[in-house]
């Protein structure tokens, strides 16, 4: 599982008011390298909640990207930003772990890339 | 963790209902399935499976079996074709295939949908992601794909990577009917033939529109039975009965009608709420279907895939009945969320 994707799951437990972002366990990270591709970036940036995505990195291994999320502007002047960016969005994957819902602490299993989301009877 | 003594619920698959998500369905009861689990200290909990948690798992579990037998044969879109009424029905495998696609793109023009308002696509009830694929590419958009089967989840995401497409399309396991996203997330909501397996439609229906970004469409393609006349309450005994033994074998709960997701959009106060009977444009498919799996290539393929992909086999004339007598129908719905 990628950022990229994290930084758009919550925890949809019934009665949950707060199950975004999901904390991270991160049990097996790896690194895929992804082509850099900064149009796409740039196309996905206004959308990325950022500081999920920089919580995210750091439970992950990766402590480069800015805590607060820069002006726009910087996406066409910074290519070290966008690099950082890249890195934490696309090319670190969890492998094997948990995604923590942050308000009850429920852990919904990644394996093999792949989260489960799926919700117990009692949970819906 | 304590032992405890769960209260016993009715399995009922399949459901026998008066044909209508609104009314409530008359379950056929059987003795209740239990299963006995040990806890962690070794003391025996007795833990009752609901029908709608047998019914997911059966789901899961038909998938994880039959999908790699599908894609062997049919690819990596797992929908009828869209086909000219009177086409003939002796394409080429290719034919086929180009006929998927062209399910893809006539809903995707039936919905009205432009290519300049769609970054974010959810595909409910992926399978092995061929559309999330198509759509990621097709409009340069971000696609999340959800399935009941982990073994779809893992080859989606394994043809996204070998197709270069992972930083644009992920796939998870998780429940249509209780989707882990924030509300007002995806342009696209995308549904195609996963309806079907839907217990409940009102609250599937209900999970599209909240994931739905205002402004966003929703296009739900699936197979529906007939609509009611005025006054019929259910269909005829027969119908129903064909369609028991069609839900059972592609674990199926309550088929519905285009009316009743129509009129469950409505509730929602939905725009541009669209439907059509496409039933002619797929007429081809099941006979094309059957004629794959009875090649000797077909056949070896579904004797080592398993029982369910073979029941699922010798269910399929059925499917063909259903259409010609004009029970079963393959239908489209789209509308939009209003801004």
């Amino acid at each position: 599982m990628r950022l990229i994707t994290h930084n758009m799951l919550s925890c949809n437990i019934k009665g949950v008011a707060n199950g975004f972002p999901l904390l991270i366990e991160a049990g097996k990270v790896i690194e895929k390298e992804v082509d850099f591709n900064p149009d796409f970036l740039r196309h996905m940036f206004a959308k990325i909640e950022w500081k999920a995505l920089v919580e995210g990195a750091r439970s992950m291994g990766y402590a480069e990207l800015p805590e607060d999320s820069p002006d726009a502007t910087v996406l066409d002047s910074d290519e070290s930003f966008l690099k950082k960016l890249h890195h934490a969005l696309l090319e670190l994957h969890l492998e094997e772990g948990a995604l923590v819902c942050p308000e009850t602490g429920r852990k919904f299993p990644v394996n093999k890339g792949i989260p489960n989301m799926l919700l117990h009877e009692d949970e819906v | 963790m304590k032992a405890t003594l769960a209260p016993f619920s009715f399995t009922s698959l399949p459901y026998r209902t008066n044909s209508s998500f609104r009314s409530p369905s008359l379950l056929l009861k059987s003795p209740s399935s239990a299963s006995l689990t040990t806890a962690a200290r070794g003391s025996v909990a007795l833990k009752a499976t609901t029908s709608t948690e047998a019914l997911r798992e059966g789901i899961a579990e038909f998938y994880n079996e039959t999908s790699g037998l599908w894609e062997e044969i049919w690819g990596d879109h797992m929908h009828h074709g869209f086909y000219d009424p009177d086409s003939s029905i002796q394409l080429s495998d290719s034919g086929h295939r180009e006929a998927q696609i062209r399910m893809i793109e006539e809903s995707l023009h039936f919905a009205g949908v432009t290519e300049e308002r769609v970054k974010r696509v959810v595909d409910v009830g992926c399978g092995i992601g061929g559309s999330s694929r198509y759509l990621a590419s097709k409009f340069g958009a971000e696609c999340i794909g959800i399935t009941l089967s982990p073994v779809q989840a893992k080859r989606a995401n394994d043809l996204a990577a070998a197709q270069s497409l992972s930083k644009r399309v992920s796939f998870l396991v998780a429940d249509a009917l209780e989707q882990p996203f924030e509300d007002g997330k995806f342009d696209l909501v995308w549904s195609m033939e996963s309806g079907e397996h839907m217990p409940d439609k009102a609250k599937f229906v209900k999970e599209l529109v909240r994931v739905a970004a205002p402004g966003g469409r929703i296009i739900i393609v699936t197979w529906c039975h007939r609509n009611l006349s005025q006054g019929e309450e259910t269909l005829q005994p027969w119908e129903q009965n064909l369609l028991d033994r069609i839900c059972k074998t592609f674990y199926l709960p309550a088929w519905c009608s285009t009316d009743d997701y129509v009129n469950l959009l409505q509730s929602h106060s939905l725009q541009d709420i669209k439907c059509a009977d496409w039933s002619e444009n797929v007429a081809p498919f099941w006979p094309a279907v059957i004629r794959t799996a009875l090649t000797w290539n077909g056949l070896w393929s579904l004797l080592l895939s398993g029982m369910k992909s073979i029941k699922g086999a010798l269910t399929m004339p059925l499917m063909i009945k259903g259409y010609k007598k004009g029970v079963i129908k393959f239908g489209i719905i789209t509308c939009q969320k209003p801004l």
